[in-house]
């Protein structure tokens, strides 16, 4: 099963994060294939919402980049600025209460159903 | 693994700048992210043009350019955070600002008006219309936002018009009344209507447009019993006229008493003083209706503002004459108790300009007229 991307939406930017926090530093397309691997292929994330998420979270001055040269085309590797680092920690911690959250509330709703 | 020529990078990126991306950075980004694509899954000799199309396609839902508008949005959605911040900053520090020049105004310290009007300028010019457009944005009615705007005009008038009181600027008395007519013209009505028709809203309009109403009225009530430009210049002319007596008096009068002349030397050096910050002269030209000049009542300014400056000891020095002139002419001394000169020199800051004005001239006109200057002119 292949997850909806409204359920995607409002976590990636924490999955970026810690990503992140977890190996130095990565470009776009291995960040995709990261995702993949380590979900069983469960979650795939869109180009069309990696790559405006990773320009939103670099000019909120979370992420800081540096470009490598691969033949003709260049390559940007995204790595966490020390305010990204407490973020990504503060991200983390509150996708972890929401989905305790989520399971309660979800729990519930199915015994009272 | 497939590889991927000069050429071929070339073509991908023109075809991504063709469909619409405009931003530079998105385009290497996209361009690299293709490229991976490509050499991880075409086969050598695989077509390269169609293996193409079938990526890019899977990148988007109706165009490329969705992904350039969501970044855009993104980026925007950034402003507001920056906005609520600088909102929230520019809140607290007038609001700091403020309360510690208002401190600073009351116990007399310098540096009070500098504090006191960035305050002012910071919380009328910064937070209120941030905050005005932050509230908008989250409201999509009409009424809401003609009834936030409204109020935030009105709220910028107040502050002005408290900052021109505070500082004696002139056109306080105009945005007072400005405040006033916004105030009960403009956002009482647009509130009262918006609000009586919401359903549940009716009792809380009615008692906040009658808080509103009756906040207004006492305002109202307050300019008009400020000083009008008419007692202002009652008290201009009945101090020139004292002035003018004196000067008759001086006129008729020879005496060289060595102690009324010093004492009335330091008088005019202090009448000067006074003028010079009320109307920039030392003196009340003869024409000064002619030249429109106008002194309204005020302090007296950085001449008197502690026991150290200027004016100050001037009027301190003037005290030990008078005492010195009081042991001489026992019979007729020149009485001084509850006038400013009967005052602390720490405390002569705090006198308006005519207070002191009027007090030395009385002064004066007490030393012109003592009984032996006037048996001396018989």
């Amino acid at each position: 099963m292949i997850y909806s991307t409204e359920l995607i939406k409002g976590t990636l930017k924490t999955i970026v994060l810690k990503l992140l926090a977890d190996n130095k530093r990565m470009y776009g397309y291995e960040i995709t294939q990261r995702v993949k691997e380590l979900t069983f292929d469960k979650i795939q994330i869109s180009e069309g919402a990696l790559y405006p998420t990773l320009h939103a979270l670099e000019s909120e001055g979370l992420l800081v980049t540096e470009v490598e040269y691969i033949g003709k085309r260049v390559r940007k590797y995204y790595s966490l600025s020390p305010s990204g680092k407490s973020k990504s920690k503060e991200k983390l911690s509150e996708l972890a209460d929401f989905i305790e959250t989520m399971k309660l509330l979800l729990d519930l709703k199915v015994k009272t159903a | 693994m497939y590889c991927i020529t000069d050429e071929q990078v070339d073509f991908i990126l023109d075809d991504i700048r063709r469909n619409g991306i405009e931003m530079e950075d998105l385009q290497l980004n996209l361009l690299d992210h293709i490229c991976c694509i490509i050499e991880q899954n075409l086969e050598d000799d695989g077509d390269f043009e169609d293996f193409y199309r079938k990526t890019v396609r899977q990148f988007y839902k109706k165009e490329l350019r969705e992904i350039e508008a969501e970044t855009i949005q993104l980026l925007t959605f950034k402003n507001y955070y920056a906005m609520r911040k600088t909102m929230i900053v520019s809140g607290t520090l007038s609001a700091g600002i403020f309360a510690l020049g208002s401190i600073f105004k009351v116990m007399h310290w310098p540096g009070a008006a500098v504090m006191l009007v960035l305050g002012v300028i910071f919380f009328s010019f910064l937070f209120l219309p941030l905050m005005l457009l932050m509230k908008i944005k989250e409201t999509s009615l009409v009424s809401d936002k003609l009834v936030m705007s409204s109020a935030t005009l009105t709220g910028i008038c107040f502050c002005l018009a408290c900052m021109f009181t505070v500082q004696h600027w002139p056109g306080a008395t105009n945005l007072w009344y400005a405040t006033v007519g916004l105030s009960f013209f403009v956002l009482i009505p647009i509130y009262f209507f918006t609000g009586i028709r919401r359903e549940g809203g009716k009792v809380n309009a009615i008692v906040t447009t009658t808080l509103l109403t009756g906040a207004t009225a006492c305002l109202f009530l307050m300019i008009n019993t400020r000083p009008s430009y008419r007692m202002q210049e009652v008290k201009m002319y009945s101090w020139l006229q004292s002035e003018q007596l004196l000067q008759r008096m001086q006129g008729a009068n020879t005496d060289t008493d060595k102690l009324a002349a010093d004492i009335n030397r330091i008088s005019m050096q202090i009448k000067s003083l006074v003028l010079q910050n009320a109307i920039g002269m030392s003196a009340m030209p003869d024409d000064f209706e002619r030249q429109g000049i106008f002194m309204e009542e005020g302090n007296t300014g950085p001449a008197f503002k502690d026991a150290q400056s200027g004016g100050t000891r001037l009027i301190a020095e003037l005290k030990e004459k008078i005492k010195q002139y009081n042991a001489q002419h026992s019979t007729a001394p020149i009485p001084v108790a509850h006038t400013a000169l009967d005052a602390p020199d720490n405390m002569v800051g705090r006198y308006s300009n005519y207070t002191i004005l009027n007090t030395i001239t009385q002064l004066q006109l007490y030393v012109v007229s003592a009984p032996h200057t006037l048996v001396a002119t018989k």
